[in-house]
C-alpha cells in the first residue's frame, strides 16, 4: 500500500478560503496533505533529497501565499500545486543544469539489447529512478504523476494541460522509452 | 494483449510498486515554519491591502457626498456666501448644455431673475457693492438675451417673435420689481445702480424689438416709455459671457 493517497480537490476549497483569511490550521492541513506528495514528485525529478526538500517547501509556500492567482486558473488546487512544482523543477534545471537528454524514441539501441531478456522484477528501485531521469521532461512527468503519485489520466491531463488521450499516448511512449533506457543500462 | 503491451504493463506495475520516498521529519518541520510565516505575512498584507482599499473607497464616497452637498447648498447661496463661487460654476455648466436659441434665452432670463433676487437680498443686507454687481450682471444677461433674439430673427422669425415676447415680458416684470425696490431704498448709490439697471433693461427690450422680422404680439408697454436708442452690441453685454458677477467680499 502506497503512503500517498489520491490528491484531494473539491474538499480543498473550504480550507483554501480559510487560508485566504490567514487561518494557520487550514494552512497546516493543506501543507500536510500535499508536502509529501510534492517532495516525492521533486525527488523523482531531481534525485537529491536536499533539492527535493527545498523545492517542496518553495512550492508549498508559493501555493499557500498566492491563492489570489489560483482563483484565475480554473483548475483543482491539487493540479495547481503540481503545476507550481513542475515550474519550480524547470527553474531548478535552469539554475543548476541537467544532463542533455537524447530522446529515447529516436535513440539507437544496442544490438544485444533484447527486450525479452529484461527482467523487470529484478530491477532495483534506484535503477528505475535513474532510468526515469534519462527520459524527456514530459515523459518523466507523466510517469511520475501516473505511477508514483497514483493520479488518474484525467488528473494528469488537468495538470499538464493536455487531453486525456494525449496523456495516454504520452504514457505509452514514456513506458517504451523507459524500457529502452533500462535495456541500455543493462548492456552498459 | 500483445507481448509489447504485456511488457509495458509489467513495467508500469513495477513503477507502481516503488515505495515513495518520505521527507526527513526535520525538513518537514523546517518547511512548515517557513510556510507558516509566509502565510501569516501574506494574510497581513492582504488585510492591509483590503483596509487601504476600503479607506480609499470611503474617502472617495465622502468626497463625492461633500461635493454633491456643496453643489446643492450653493444653488441658493448669495454673493456674500463662501459657496457663491460654486454657484457660478454650476451656472456656467448649465449654460454649456443650453444648445437651442430658445434654451439659451431661458438660461439668460433665469440668470437675470436670479441676479435680481440676489440684488434685493444684498440691498436688504446693506451690501450695496454686491447689489450693484448683481444688477450689472442682471443687465448683462438681458442684453445677451436681446442679442440672441436679434440673431435668431435673421434665421427663424417665428421663433424669434416668441423669444422676443418672452424677453419683453421678463423685462417688464424686472422693471416692476426694480421700481418697487427703488421706492424702498434711500441710499443715492443704490438709487443710481437701480436706475442704471432699469435703463439697460429698457435698452435690451428696445434692441429685441428692433430685430428684423421679429414682431411682438402683446408686449407690456411699460418698457416702451423708457426705451432709448438701440445700443451697439458692445454696449449690450458684459463682453465676458459670464453669467455670474464676481463678488468682492
Amino acid at each position: 500500500m502506497r503512503a500517498l493517497g489520491k490528491a484531494a480537490s473539491d474538499d480543498d476549497r473550504p480550507l483554501i478560503e480559510r487560508v485566504r483569511r490567514g487561518d494557520q490550521d487550514a494552512a497546516r492541513t493543506l501543507y500536510e496533505r500535499y508536502f509529501d506528495r510534492i517532495f516525492n514528485y521533486a525527488y523523482a525529478r531531481l534525485g537529491r533529497a536536499e533539492d527535493a526538500e527545498d523545492l517542496a517547501i518553495d512550492t508549498m509556500t508559493r501555493s499557500l501565499t498566492r491563492l489570489d492567482l489560483f482563483q484565475d486558473q480554473g483548475v483543482a488546487f491539487s493540479s495547481w500545486v503540481y503545476r507550481i512544482a513542475h515550474n519550480a523543477t524547470i527553474d531548478h534545471y535552469r539554475r543548476h543544469g541537467r544532463m542533455t537528454l537524447v530522446p529515447l524514441d529516436d535513440a539507437t539501441l544496442p544490438q544485444s539489447a533484447d527486450p525479452a531478456e529484461l527482467a523487470v522484477e529484478q530491477l532495483s528501485n534506484e535503477d528505475l529512478r535513474l532510468a526515469l531521469r534519462d527520459l524527456t521532461d514530459e515523459q518523466q512527468q507523466v510517469l511520475i504523476l501516473r505511477f508514483f503519485q497514483d493520479l488518474t489520466a484525467t488528473q494528469v491531463a488537468d495538470i499538464m494541460g493536455k487531453s486525456v488521450g494525449a496523456v495516454q499516448a504520452l504514457q505509452h511512449r514514456a513506458l517504451g522509452s523507459l524500457e529502452r533506457a533500462l535495456q541500455g543500462r543493462a548492456v552498459n | 494483449m500483445t507481448p509489447e503491451m504485456q511488457r509495458l504493463e509489467t513495467l508500469a506495475e513495477r513503477l507502481r510498486a516503488i515505495e515513495p520516498v518520505v521527507p526527513a521529519p526535520a525538513a518537514k518541520i523546517r518547511g512548515w515554519n517557513q510556510v507558516s510565516a509566509a502565510v501569516q505575512q501574506s494574510a497581513t498584507v492582504h488585510s492591509r491591502s483590503h483596509s487601504v482599499k476600503r479607506l480609499v473607497l470611503a474617502a472617495v464616497a465622502a468626497a463625492l457626498l461633500l461635493v454633491a452637498g456643496a453643489v446643492a447648498a450653493s444653488a441658493n447661496s448669495l454673493p456674500d456666501s463662501a459657496l457663491y463661487p460654486l454657484k457660478g460654476v454650476v451656472e456656467r455648466v448649465r449654460g454649456v448644455f443650453a444648445l437651442t436659441p430658445s434654451d439659451q434665452l431661458t438660461y439668460h432670463l433665469d440668470l437675470a431673475q436670479t441676479r435680481l433676487t440676489e440684488a434685493e437680498a444684498m440691498i436688504a443686507r446693506h451690501r450695496l457693492d454686491l447689489a450693484s454687481q448683481d444688477l450689472t450682471a442682471m443687465s448683462d444677461q438681458l442684453a445677451n438675451a436681446a442679442v440672441l433674439v436679434q440673431s435668431e430673427a435673421r434665421t427663424d422669425p417665428a421663433i424669434a417673435a416668441d423669444m422676443q415676447n418672452r424677453l419683453l415680458q421678463a423685462v417688464a416684470t424686472h422693471d416692476r420689481q426694480l421700481a418697487g425696490l427703488q421706492g424702498e431704498v434711500s441710499n443715492p448709490a443704490a438709487q443710481n445702480a437701480i436706475s442704471q439697471a432699469r435703463e439697460r433693461a429698457a435698452q435690451a427690450a428696445q434692441t429685441a424689438q428692433a430685430s428684423p422680422g421679429a414682431t411682438t404680439s402683446g408686449t407690456n408697454g411699460s418698457t416702451d416709455n423708457k426705451a432709448k436708442p438701440s445700443p451697439t452690441s458692445k454696449d449690450q453685454g458684459n463682453g465676458s459671457g459670464s453669467p455670474h458677477p464676481t463678488p468682492k467680499h
